[in-house]
């Protein structure tokens, strides 16, 4: 005999057990958990605030904001110049393409033009940072799913990166190089063979990474199937950059809207359909092979010439200048203590890194320093698309699924 | 590509355009606060939304945020993507969107009293207190271990002190 829920209610009411009843909420055998701020697989200070059914996740909400240093209004006490030094502190693992799309958005309202050996080192110094970030993501990655190993490997190449940072730009990470006009410094006397070095080096540790993961029959376990977005879904939550990609949006800036010199050289854009955490593995993978081919061809084509506009309203004249010319010490002293004014406007320019969309809407009313410097990071918005992601999957895929969407919280709290 | 010219919508005519603009397949990739008090705008408060079509085309469009708090309607059910980004200009410059579920502070702590990217907040002018908060927190309602704020009593060291155990201390 099958005893319906009716009839349950109903002994439970004429058992004087009706308030009871009523205050039932099935929400009651959940279970509310904080996972973070402080977790090793949160990668920094994120909290995700989990109702649980078991093992299974019910709904994830992702809470930020303990990492929040106020970079926007920060910029507007800073000189035009000077700002670039603090955006690179925002997304501190692509700090080139933060200060790329900063410089790219101050060019747009000056009008300014950059000299093709500017352009040229920029583009090469950006797609190599993508390398050293994919990297971290590789590492970070297989860590997460408990191939220790990968970390050690991932790191191990990326030294090679940082270094080569240093060389050209004197710091490993929030290089402070790019300037509106151009960059800071020319590269140095040499800077072929270390890149070389790495760039001869690549493609055989990229083999070598996916020898210990593309078809490992854990990893596989762990990502295939898990954490799927649907195209639809990730155009919705506006997730953009690899996630996309692997959901089936072919969309890259780059290619399609191409800025710098990103137009002067051929590349694939991987894409991928089935949207879980293995294809976006698949495609980070295709792009760092990819991207180490983009440095080749830009650092085979390093053109001559400027390296920075050499406006004196824009950039501070040389030091032997400044010996002999009444002209260069008044240019000087009016760029070291005011700065450059910027005629008013705005501007809202996107660049892609390594995490997707990094947009920049910069105002200016005339002044010598930005108005509103608004950073649109790919890791803030993509960080929604986390909660479609794990809902109704287990705890231990959720850890996958954060280390795929590769969040910055730097870059996601600013 | 077209070029669009950046347009400023009042905030009654909104939820129109916008419904018009998701209907023709435009994507929010950006929304942010922007108070223009020095611009010389007729209005203080705005919302920058920057739109991107499948053809790559992308437009600005400023939202007018009018009123005493500042208020534009919300487009969060046309485009999920907006949820952080207006409860961040919520949180940083202070404009309210009607029709957000959930619209609170996400990246100052809920106490926090005034919108910093606003021009007329006092950078390093006021300090900043945080009150003490519990060991554990947990934000589902009634799960919550945290005590009523009134019976919750500090000693001189800063630690919470349960009501009845408290000790006279030397020199007090």
């Amino acid at each position: 005999m099958t005893v319906t829920s009716e009839e349950i209610v109903g002994r439970f009411e004429a058992q004087g057990h009706g308030a009871f009843v009523e205050d039932y909420d099935p929400r009651d055998q959940h279970m509310t958990i904080n996972m973070g701020p402080v977790h090793p697989a949160t990668h920094g200070v994120l909290r995700l605030l989990l109702e649980l059914d078991g093992e299974t996740v019910i709904r994830c909400e992702p809470r930020i904001g303990y990492l929040h240093t106020g970079i926007e209004k920060e910029c507007e006490d800073q000189n035009w110049r000077s700002a670039v030094t603090a955006v690179t502190r925002m997304d501190y693992l692509a700090q080139l393409h933060n200060e790329q799309v900063y410089c790219l958005a101050v060019e747009a309202l000056l009008g300014v033009e950059v000299p093709e050996r500017g352009r040229y080192i920029r583009t090469m110094m950006a797609e190599l940072n993508r390398v050293s970030s994919h990297l971290v993501w590789f590492g970070t990655q297989a860590l997460d799913m408990g191939a220790m190993s990968g970390m050690f490997y991932g790191f191990r190449e990326r030294e090679l990166v940082t270094d080569f940072f240093e060389m050209v730009t004197g710091l490993r990470m929030n290089n402070g190089y790019f300037i509106p006009g151009g960059v800071w410094e020319d590269l140095p006397t040499g800077w072929e063979r270390p890149l070389m070095h790495i760039l001869d080096l690549m493609p055989g540790r990229i083999d070598e990474y996916e020898a210990l993961l593309t078809e490992n029959p854990v990893f596989l376990e762990r990502t295939v199937g898990v954490g799927a977005i649907s195209r639809d879904d990730a155009l919705a939550q506006g997730a953009t950059g690899p996630i996309a990609r692997a959901s089936g949006v072919d969309w890259d800036i780059r290619r399609d809207a191409p800025y710098e010199v990103y137009d002067k050289v051929s590349f694939e854009v991987p894409v991928a359909t089935a949207g879980d955490v293995y294809a976006r593995y698949q495609v980070r993978m295709a792009e760092l092979r990819e991207s180490v081919q983009i440095v080749r061809q830009l650092a085979d084509g390093m053109p001559g010439g400027d390296f920075k506009n050499m406006d004196p309203k824009l950039t501070p004249p040389p030091r032997s200048e400044l010996n002999r010319s009444m002209e260069a010490v008044i240019h000087h002293f009016k760029l070291m203590t005011q700065g450059y004014t910027v005629p008013p406007g705005e501007v809202y320019v996107a660049v892609e890194s390594p995490r997707g969309e990094l947009g920049c809407y910069v105002v200016s009313d005339g002044g010598s320093s930005p108005y509103r410097c608004h950073m649109r990071d790919p890791s803030f918005v993509n960080l929604q698309s986390l909660p479609v992601m794990v809902k109704g999957g287990l705890v231990a895929d959720l850890i996958a699924s954060i280390a795929s969407v590769d969040p910055v919280l730097g870059g996601v709290d600013r | 590509m077209t070029a669009y010219e950046p347009e400023w919508v009042q905030p009654d005519k909104w939820r129109a355009r916008a419904e018009t603009l998701h209907a023709e397949g435009w994507q929010v990739r950006d929304l942010c606060g922007l108070d223009a008090l020095t611009l010389g705008f007729e209005h203080r408060f705005e919302a920058v939304v920057q739109l991107i079509a499948g053809t790559g085309d992308r437009r600005t469009i400023h939202v007018v945020a009018a009123g005493d708090p500042p208020t534009a309607p919300s487009v969060v059910d046309l485009w999920p993507t907006v949820r952080f980004m207006e409860r961040e200009a919520y949180d940083l410059v202070g404009i309210h969107f009607d029709g957000h579920e959930g619209l609170s502070r996400i990246m100052l702590p809920d106490e926090w009293e005034g919108h910093p990217l606003r021009k007329d907040y006092g950078v390093g002018k006021v300090a900043v207190e945080f009150i003490p908060q519990p060991f554990l927190q947990v934000d589902a309602p009634g799960q919550s271990t945290m005590k009523d704020e009134a019976q919750v009593r500090l000693d001189r060291l800063g630690q919470v002190v349960e009501a009845g155990t408290e000790t006279e201390t030397a020199g007090s």
